[in-house]
C-alpha cells in the first residue's frame, strides 16, 4: 500500500504551504479505503481538526484582528473589507479539505458530530468563530461601526460629491459600495455576520433612527409622522438591512430581518413617543395647532408602555412651567383647557386626563381669584375658549353619586380602562371631559361658582350703568342650560330689575307732580334680597341731590303702591361739566367724587377733618377721593389737610400735581368680597355656640363642629370646615370673646 | 368755578312699606317672594288686612282657600277683611 495520506489531507504535513495541493478522486478514495481498513478514520479526523484550530489560532485569527489595530478612520472601511477578504480567502482555501474529511465520513460511516454539527464544513465555520471571539480585541467595535457607518451613508445617497470619501477617487471608478455588499456576503457566507456586527449595527441603527427623528420632527406639531417615518424605516434601513444581509439568498436571513424589523418598528415608534412625552408640555400649549402630534402621540400609546412616563413627564412640566407664582390665572386656565382638550385626544377613557390634570386641580384651588377668572372668561366677549365651551353647552353633573344617563346611551363605544395607569390613585369618582363641569368641579360645588358669578354680574350691571343687558341675557340663558333654573334665580331677577329700573324711570319722569329742578335724575331700583350684599360705604351727600332723591322717592311711592326706596348714596354714576375760567370739563364720576366738588363749589377752602364731618366719610378715604380732583389740578392741599379749590391752572402747578395717586375706583368691585360674606356667615354660628358653651360650660373643637353639623349646617352653602372653623374660633379667642385652655373651649367668666 | 350736572344715575333698593320683615306664613322676607313666585315686587304683591297685618297676597289667599269655615287673619284670629287702602 503506497499512499500517503497527508497528500489528501496536507494540514498533517509538519509544513504546508496554501492553497493545498489537489489529488486527483481515484487517489482520494483509494487513501479513503485505506484509512478505512485500518480503522484510522476516526483518528486521521480528529487529527485534521485539530491542526486546522492550531492553524486558525496560531496564524489566521491573529493575521484577522491585526487589521483592527489601527484606529485611523478612513482606513477603517478599508481595512475591515482586507480583513474580511481574508478570512474568506482562508476559508475558501480549507474548503478543500473539508470536502476531504466529509468524504472520509461518509466512507467510513461516522456519524458522530463534532462540535455538534455533523458536516465538515460546519465544524470549519464554527471553528472559525470560535477562534475568532476567544482572540477579540477590545477595540473591534471601533472599526466594525465605522465600516457600517459609511455603508449606511454610501446608502441614505450622502456622497454625492464627485469624489469618494473612502477611496478617495471619482465617484464613477468607486467600489466601495461594491466591497461593502461583497463584505457582507462573504460574513453570510462564513456565517459570521450576526455574531461579529449584530450588535454593533443594532447600535448604530438605533442612533440612526434617533437622529433620523430629531431632525425631522422635533419642532413640528403641524404634521403627523408616524406613518411617514415607519415608510422611511421599511423604504430605507429595512431595504439596506435586506442588502446587508443578502437576501434571497436564505430563508433564514430573511426571517433575521423579519425579526430585526419587529425590533426596530418597536425602537422607532419608542423613540417618536419619548419625544413627544418630552415636549407634550409645548403641545399642549399650541393646541389646536398641535392635533396631529397629538394624534400620532394616541397612536403610539397603545402601542409602548410609556404611560406611566407620560404623566410622570407632564406633571414634572407642569409644575416647572405653569403652576407656580409666576403665572397670571387666566393663562393657567387657558392651559387647563387645553390640556383637558389634548387629552381628550390621547385618551378618551379620561384616566389620562384625571391622573394630569390633579396637581392643576390642587394649585387652582389655592388661588384665591380662579372663579372669579373662570366666570369672567366664561362671559368675556370675542373669540375665548371657556365662552365657545359654554355655548356647546350640557347641563354639569357635579352631583357627588355622578352617574349620568349618558354613559349607559353610549355603551358600545365603551372602552375599557388603559391598564397601565397606577390603579390606586385613580378614584372611582365620575370622570368628565366637559371643560366647564371641570373647571367647576375644581371647587366641588357649583353653589360658590354661581355666588362668584352673581358678584360678577352685579360688578357689571352697576358699574356699567347702561340698561343694555341683552348679552347678559344671553349668557344667564347658556348657564342655565348648564346650572339649572333654580341656581340662577337670583340672577335673573338682577336683570330684570335693570329692565325694570328703565321702565320706571320712564314713568317717573312722564309723572307731572315730579319736577327735575337742574339735572335729569333716574335711578336703578333694585330688589336687594337677590342682589349679592354690597359694601357698606357712608356718604351724606348734597342737599341739592338729596332732595331731588326725596322727589323720587316721592314719585316712585305713588308709582308703586306701598313700596319705597332706600338709596345708596355711594353708588351711581354722574356726568359733569365744569366749567372753568380758561377750559370746560365733561366727567363721569363716582356720586362720592361729585359730591365732595359740590361742596367745594359752596366754599373754596376746606379742612380734611370739617369735610369728613359733612360727607361722613372718614379721613383717610376722604383724601384719597379729593386725590381724584388733585390730579384734574382742581383741587390743591394749600397746607397740611387744608384743601382749596383752584380756579385757574397754573402750569407749574399743574405739572407738579400729575404725580398725585389717582384711585382707580373702576377696578374695584362694589360687592362685599367673598371673604366678608363668608365672615357673615359665621357670625350666624356664633349664637350656637354660645349657646352650647352657656350649657355645656366647655368642648373641644370637634364636639363643636360635630354639634354645629347636627344643628347649623342646614342649607346647601352654610358648611364650614374644621380648619375654617378653627380660624373663627381663635380669633373669637384673641377677641376676648373666648378662652382657650388645655383643648377646650369656653366662655369667658365675666360674660355668663 | 360752575358745576353743572348733567345726569345723575343713582343707585336705591326698594322695599315694601310694612310693619315687618318677614310674611307671617311663608317666613320668607316681604322683599322677596312668596314660595311660588320666582319674581319679587309687582309679580308678588302684598296685601293688607284690615286688622293692619300684611302678608304674600299669594299665601294669604291660599290660607284663606284652606279655612272651611271662617276667614281669619293667621296672626290675630279677627276676621279677615282686605284693606284697600
Amino acid at each position: 500500500m503506497n499512499f500517503d495520506f497527508k497528500d489528501v489531507f496536507p494540514i498533517l504535513h509538519t509544513s504546508f504551504s496554501l492553497p493545498f495541493k489537489e489529488v486527483n478522486d481515484y487517489k482520494l478514495i483509494e487513501t479513503v479505503n485505506s484509512i478505512n481498513q485500518l480503522k484510522l478514520a476516526h483518528t486521521i479526523q480528529a487529527l485534521v481538526f485539530h491542526k486546522v484550530e492550531n492553524y486558525m489560532r496560531e496564524t489566521v485569527a491573529p493575521e484577522f484582528w491585526f487589521h483592527f489595530n489601527l484606529s485611523n478612520d478612513v482606513e477603517g472601511f478599508s481595512q475591515f473589507y482586507k480583513a474580511i477578504d481574508l478570512l474568506h480567502n482562508y476559508f475558501t482555501q480549507f474548503l478543500y479539505l473539508m470536502r476531504n474529511v466529509n468524504v472520509l465520513r461518509e466512507r467510513s460511516r461516522c456519524t458522530e458530530a463534532v462540535y455538534g454539527e455533523k458536516n465538515a464544513v460546519q465544524v470549519l465555520k464554527v471553528i472559525i468563530r470560535a477562534t475568532l471571539l476567544s482572540q477579540l480585541p477590545s477595540e473591534h467595535n471601533k472599526i466594525i461601526e465605522h465600516f457600517y457607518e459609511t455603508g449606511l451613508k454610501m446608502n441614505d445617497g450622502h456622497f454625492q460629491e464627485k469624489v469618494c470619501e473612502v477611496c478617495l477617487k471619482d465617484s464613477i471608478n468607486c467600489r466601495c459600495l461594491n466591497c461593502f455588499y461583497e463584505t457582507n456576503r462573504k460574513m453570510v457566507d462564513l456565517e459570521l455576520l450576526e455574531p461579529l456586527v449584530g450588535q454593533v449595527l443594532t447600535s448604530l441603527i438605533y442612533t440612526h433612527i434617533e437622529n433620523h427623528i430629531s431632525k425631522t420632527c422635533k419642532d413640528n406639531f403641524d404634521n403627523s409622522f408616524i406613518n411617514i417615518l415607519e415608510m422611511w424605516l421599511d423604504n430605507f434601513i429595512i431595504n439596506w438591512l435586506h442588502k446587508v444581509y443578502y437576501c434571497g439568498q436564505s430563508s433564514e436571513s430573511q426571517d433575521y430581518v423579519t425579526i430585526f424589523k419587529r425590533k426596530l418598528t418597536n425602537f422607532l415608534y419608542e423613540t417618536y413617543t419619548k419625544m413627544r412625552i418630552n415636549q407634550l408640555f409645548n403641545i399642549i400649549i399650541e393646541y389646536p395647532e398641535s392635533l396631529p402630534a397629538l394624534e400620532d402621540l394616541g397612536k403610539c400609546l397603545p402601542k409602548t408602555d410609556l404611560r406611566p412616563l407620560l404623566t410622570k413627564k407632564l406633571q414634572k412640566a407642569m409644575e416647572t412651567r405653569l403652576l407656580h407664582p409666576g403665572v397670571s390665572t387666566p393663562d393657567i386656565l387657558t392651559a387647563y383647557v387645553a390640556s383637558i382638550r389634548s387629552m381628550r385626544v390621547l385618551d378618551p377613557s379620561g384616566l389620562l386626563l384625571e391622573m394630569v390634570t390633579q396637581p392643576m386641580h390642587q394649585y387652582l384651588r389655592s388661588r384665591e381669584d380662579t372663579v372669579r377668572c373662570v366666570v369672567g372668561s366664561l362671559t368675556e366677549e370675542g373669540l375665548n375658549d371657556l365662552a365657545e365651551e359654554l355655548v356647546k353647552g350640557d347641563a354639569v353633573h357635579v352631583d357627588e353619586n355622578g352617574g349620568s344617563d349618558e354613559e349607559s346611551e353610549n355603551w358600545e363605544n365603551w372602552m375599557p380602562d388603559p391598564v397601565d395607569i397606577d390603579r390606586n390613585k385613580s378614584s372611582n369618582v365620575r370622570r368628565t371631559s366637559d371643560i366647564i363641569s371641570m373647571l367647576v368641579s375644581v371647587y366641588g360645588s357649583k353653589e360658590l361658582f354661581i355666588n362668584e358669578y352673581r358678584t360678577l354680574l352685579a360688578d357689571r350691571l352697576l358699574s356699567q350703568f347702561s340698561c343694555d343687558t341683552e348679552k347678559e341675557i344671553r349668557y344667564l340663558e347658556l348657564l342655565k342650560l348648564r346650572f339649572g333654573d333654580s341656581q340662577l334665580h337670583y340672577c335673573e331677577v338682577m336683570l330684570k330689575d335693570i329692565a325694570d329700573s328703565k321702565r320706571i324711570n320712564h314713568h317717573i319722569k312722564q309723572d307731572t307732580d315730579y319736577t327735575e329742578k337742574n339735572f335729569s335724575m333716574s335711578a336703578m331700583v333694585l330688589s336687594a334680597q337677590f342682589w349679592p350684599p354690597f359694601k357698606d360705604e357712608k356718604l351724606e351727600l348734597h342737599n341739592k341731590i338729596v332732595s331731588q332723591m326725596e322727589a323720587f322717592t316721592g314719585a316712585f311711592e305713588t308709582l308703586k303702591g306701598n313700596r319705597t326706596l332706600s338709596w345708596k348714596n355711594h353708588l351711581g354714576i354722574v356726568d359733569l361739566e365744569i366749567e372753568l375760567p380758561d377750559r370746560t370739563l365733561n366727567l363721569s364720576v363716582t356720586p362720592v367724587h361729585a359730591t365732595i366738588l359740590m361742596y367745594f363749589q359752596d366754599k373754596n377752602e376746606w379742612e380734611l377733618d370739617s369735610l369728613s364731618r359733612v360727607v361722613h366719610i372718614p379721613p383717610t378715604v376722604l383724601r384719597k377721593k379729593i386725590g381724584f380732583w388733585q390730579s384734574h389740578g382742581l383741587i390743591e392741599e394749600v397746607n397740611l389737610n387744608v384743601f382749596c379749590l383752584m380756579e385757574e391752572r397754573e402750569s407749574n402747578r399743574a405739572n407738579l400735581n400729575v404725580d398725585v395717586v389717582v384711585e382707580d375706583y373702576e377696578s374695584e368691585s362694589i360687592m362685599a368680597s367673598t371673604q366678608d360674606q363668608r365672615e357673615e356667615e359665621l357670625q350666624t354660628f356664633w349664637s350656637y355656640i354660645i349657646g352650647m358653651l352657656m350649657n355645656l360650660d366647655s368642648l373641644p373643637l370637634e364636639r363643636i363642629h360635630q354639634m354645629l353639623k347636627m344643628f347649623a349646617f342646614q342649607g346647601p352653602t352654610i358648611e364650614c370646615s374644621i380648619q375654617e372653623l378653627t380660624q373663627f374660633l381663635d380669633r373669637k379667642v384673641r377677641e376676648h370673646q373666648l378662652v382657650f385652655s388645655g383643648g377646650l373651649y369656653k366662655l369667658p367668666k365675666g360674660d355668663m | 368755578m360752575k358745576v353743572t350736572i348733567k345726569n345723575w344715575v343713582g343707585v336705591a333698593t326698594w322695599r315694601w312699606v310694612a310693619n315687618d320683615d318677614n310674611c307671617g306664613i311663608c317666613r320668607m322676607p316681604f322683599d322677596g317672594c312668596c314660595p311660588d313666585c320666582k319674581l319679587p315686587g309687582d309679580d308678588c304683591p302684598l296685601v293688607w288686612g284690615q286688622c293692619s297685618h300684611c302678608f304674600h297676597m299669594h299665601c294669604i289667599v291660599k290660607w284663606l282657600q284652606s279655612q272651611q269655615v271662617n276667614q281669619q287673619c293667621p296672626m290675630c284670629r279677627q276676621e279677615w277683611k282686605f284693606n284697600n287702602k
